[in-house]
């Protein structure tokens, strides 16, 4: 076994070492928080700052009103109004087309970034701006001013400021509804977010690893390194130590983003996962990991070059993208009985369970019966990949066929 | 050191081979020889414990293989291959720990053999900044760093160039005044015909010739004419009373049919070409070679290389 361990240390180290893994380390981080993370951070905070409009009316009537409305209704986190408003009022004999062509130039000239035109007795309101895709803007003019139109219409009919007063606490109480539905798909999101972490992390973990597994046996076996490994120690000992030394790397890499995880979370204050989650779904990235790790042996050994590998390996990849895929139909439907079955499935399990765990916990029964597949399938795999490895990594010539790979699994 | 008895080995339906048996004794260098595909490559993997022989027996010391077997056993394979990426003394402790040794014990066996092939000071580069030839000594130290009783080198000289070529030699020459037993496959005859001690012939899949170099040359007799001269030696592919020739740019071995008369060839060369020396010998070890292997076209392409 200390040879073993000598081949374990190796591989930890040289790959630690290596570029690959440093701009994995780095980079999947990186690209986990960009997709993860900021569309979320986004869209909870859309302004920073506050942004200047203009209200543009024939009269007096409603725009004053309006700017004061939209300027004191929202306001940014700092405190600051979210909207400051200017109304630009034409007078008796200025027409509405020349204050628009006023509006424009001053728009061009950056005074205010869009304005609203209101037409009297029109049910039709204009925002004029260079960017349209703001949907929130849209909705809060239309809030406001039905809020205004209410109120004037109140007093058209002579009615009670009582009743105006009560009519007002209405408007707002919808207001603050919509925000709270906002909330709930926080919620959604959140589960959705941390589901898809997990996934990805997991898909990426074993994908590199995986391949660098793949590609180092393939230069070993190119250069003919292996000839001498393989008189220098037993083959199992060889490949003990290529799946420890491995999944020291992905428990390195698993540690340190788990670290920024971590990190992350606490900064922007969002609990990604619970601890007795956290736990399980550390067991299934093991036992996906050294699962994983004796199908690539297996599907890596008897190649002789990266591409033919890679022919192999891809198929595999499938495997591992299919939950991400299944992500939102398993989010609306967690209990769905194709989705339990799938995660019995060992080449699923790890990545099924993961995408389960955070969105609805599975029943204890399910846990331990896909913990005892794994578990089962690791051994029969690490010993299948054992045999494929002994022969495969030292055939040179043509490709073995998938018959002939399985006459070595049979015959060891 | 190492006996070999009646070994086989087959590949689907092609015996690789058939029936091999030989000794290679402490403290003498055998040169294990071949064409292409005679089996050399699969004799000395059943050697390695790399495959598993189908029949016949391998001893080590009289006893047969054990895991512990593995680490008197010191192999450089014929396609030379480190880790490009990984640090020189980094690649050596690792290989030396894999036959057996301490890391401490491999490091400063290592300090010891790069001094010796002229390498100290450059531990810490990567492999891939090497030379061809000083990556072939990085790997070369590989093999024997732990010390080995029996060692296996493939072509150990082929990409030397020739101050490198004698360091080599004078390693082995000194390995063998240690009482190590080592194995030279190679192709290169002459150097095959003035290292080794015993030589083994194979040739598909079975021992054709064997034994000490030195009987084996004396079993052909004194009857091949080497020539050097200037001139044109063409016409000497046929000359009557020669049997064989192998020719080169600016010498010759003429192998004669019994009872030819030495002086009647000498009489025909002499006119046609400045004759610089003429010597009655034994066939060189690459003529046998020739005549063992059979069909001599196809066996120069093989010695050429």
């Amino acid at each position: 076994m200390t040879k073993a361990f000598a081949v374990a240390r190796w591989e930890y180290l040289e790959k630690v070492k290596s570029k690959a893994f440093l701009i994995g380390l780095f980079l999947t981080p990186v690209i986990m928080i960009a997709m993860g993370v900021l569309p979320g951070f986004f869209a909870a905070q859309s302004d920073s700052t506050s942004r200047t409009l203009a209200v543009l009316a024939k009269d007096n009537s409603i725009a004053p009103v309006l700017a004061e409305r939209l300027q004191s209704s929202y306001t940014l986190p700092s405190g600051l109004p979210n909207y400051v408003v200017m109304p630009l009022i034409a007078s008796p004999a200025m027409d509405v087309k020349v204050l628009e062509a006023q509006a424009v130039q001053r728009l061009e000239a950056g005074e205010f970034e869009g304005f609203i035109v209101l037409t009297p007795g029109d049910s039709v309101v204009e925002y004029r701006s260079k960017v349209v895709g703001d949907f929130e803007i849209s909705s809060r003019i239309r809030e406001t001013l039905h809020g205004i139109l209410a109120e004037e219409r109140v007093r058209e009919l002579g009615l009670d400021e009582d009743i105006l007063s009560k009519l007002h606490v209405p408007l707002d109480v919808r207001i603050v509804k919509i925000e709270d539905e906002g909330k709930d798909g926080g919620g959604f999101e959140k589960v959705f977010i941390s589901a898809y972490v997990f996934l990805m992390m997991l898909f990426l973990l074993i994908m590199t690893s995986g391949q660098m597994l793949v590609r180092s046996m393939i230069e070993e076996k190119s250069n003919r390194i292996v000839e001498v490994l393989v008189s220098s120690c037993s083959p199992t000992d060889l490949m003990v130590g290529k799946v420890l030394g491995l999944s020291g790397l992905g428990l390195t890499q698993m540690a340190f983003w788990a670290a920024i995880g971590i990190a992350v979370s606490a900064k922007f204050n969002i609990s990604v996962v619970d601890p007795a989650q956290a736990g399980l779904l550390i067991l299934y990235f093991i036992l996906g990991y050294l699962f994983y790790a004796a199908v690539f042996i297996g599907a890596g050994a008897p190649f002789n070059t990266e591409q033919e590998a890679q022919q192999v390996t891809s198929y595999l990849v499938l495997f591992l993208v299919l939950p991400i895929v299944l992500a939102i139909p398993a989010m609306k439907d967690p209990g769905a009985p194709w989705i339990k079955v799938l995660s019995f499935v060992p080449l699923l399990t790890p990545t099924m369970m993961a995408l389960r765990i955070p969105i609805l916990m599975p029943e204890w029964w399910e846990i331990l019966l896909s913990t005892v597949i794994m578990v089962v399938s690791i051994y029969f795999g690490m010993i299948a990949a054992g045999r494929i490895f002994r022969i495969g990594v030292l055939s040179t010539g043509k490709t073995p066929g998938f018959k002939e790979i399985l006459r070595w699994i049979r015959t060891g | 050191m190492l006996t070999v008895q009646d070994l086989v080995k087959r590949f689907s339906s092609v015996v690789a081979v058939n029936g091999v048996t030989f000794t290679v004794n402490a403290g003498e260098i055998f040169g294990l020889l071949g064409p292409n595909g005679a089996g050399k490559t699969t004799t000395i993997r059943m050697i390695l414990h790399i495959l598993e022989p189908d029949g016949g027996s391998i001893l080590y010391n009289g006893s047969p293989f054990t895991e512990a077997t593995r680490n008197v056993l010191g192999y450089l394979p014929e396609e030379r291959g480190l880790y490009k990426k990984s640090r020189v003394m980094d690649t050596l402790v690792y290989f030396g720990e894999l036959r057996g040794l301490t890391r401490t014990a491999a490091r400063e066996r290592a300090h010891l053999w790069l001094k010796r092939l002229e390498l100290s000071g450059q531990e810490n580069r990567k492999v891939e900044e090497f030379s061809k030839g000083n990556q072939q000594k990085i790997q070369f130290i590989a093999s024997v760093l732990h010390d080995p009783s029996l060692i296996i080198l493939d072509e150990p000289f082929s990409g030397l160039d020739p101050v490198n070529q004698l360091l080599f030699k004078d390693i082995l020459l000194d390995m063998k005044q240690d009482g190590k037993a080592i194995i030279l496959s190679t192709h290169q005859m002459d150097q095959a015909e003035r290292l080794s001690d015993t030589l083994c012939l194979i040739n598909r899949g079975a021992v054709v010739l064997g034994g000490a170099v030195r009987d084996v040359k004396q079993r052909y007799g004194k009857n091949t004419l080497h020539v050097e001269f200037d001139g044109d030696g063409g016409f000497m592919e046929h000359l009557p009373g020669v049997q064989r020739t192998l020719l080169y740019e600016r010498s010759a071995e003429l192998e004669l049919e019994t009872g030819a008369m030495t002086r009647t060839v000498i009489d025909a060369i002499n006119p046609r070409v400045e004759l610089r020396k003429v010597e009655l010998l034994e066939p060189s070890l690459h003529s046998i070679f020739l005549q063992v292997v059979g069909d001599p076209a196809d066996g120069q392409g093989e010695a050429a290389q």
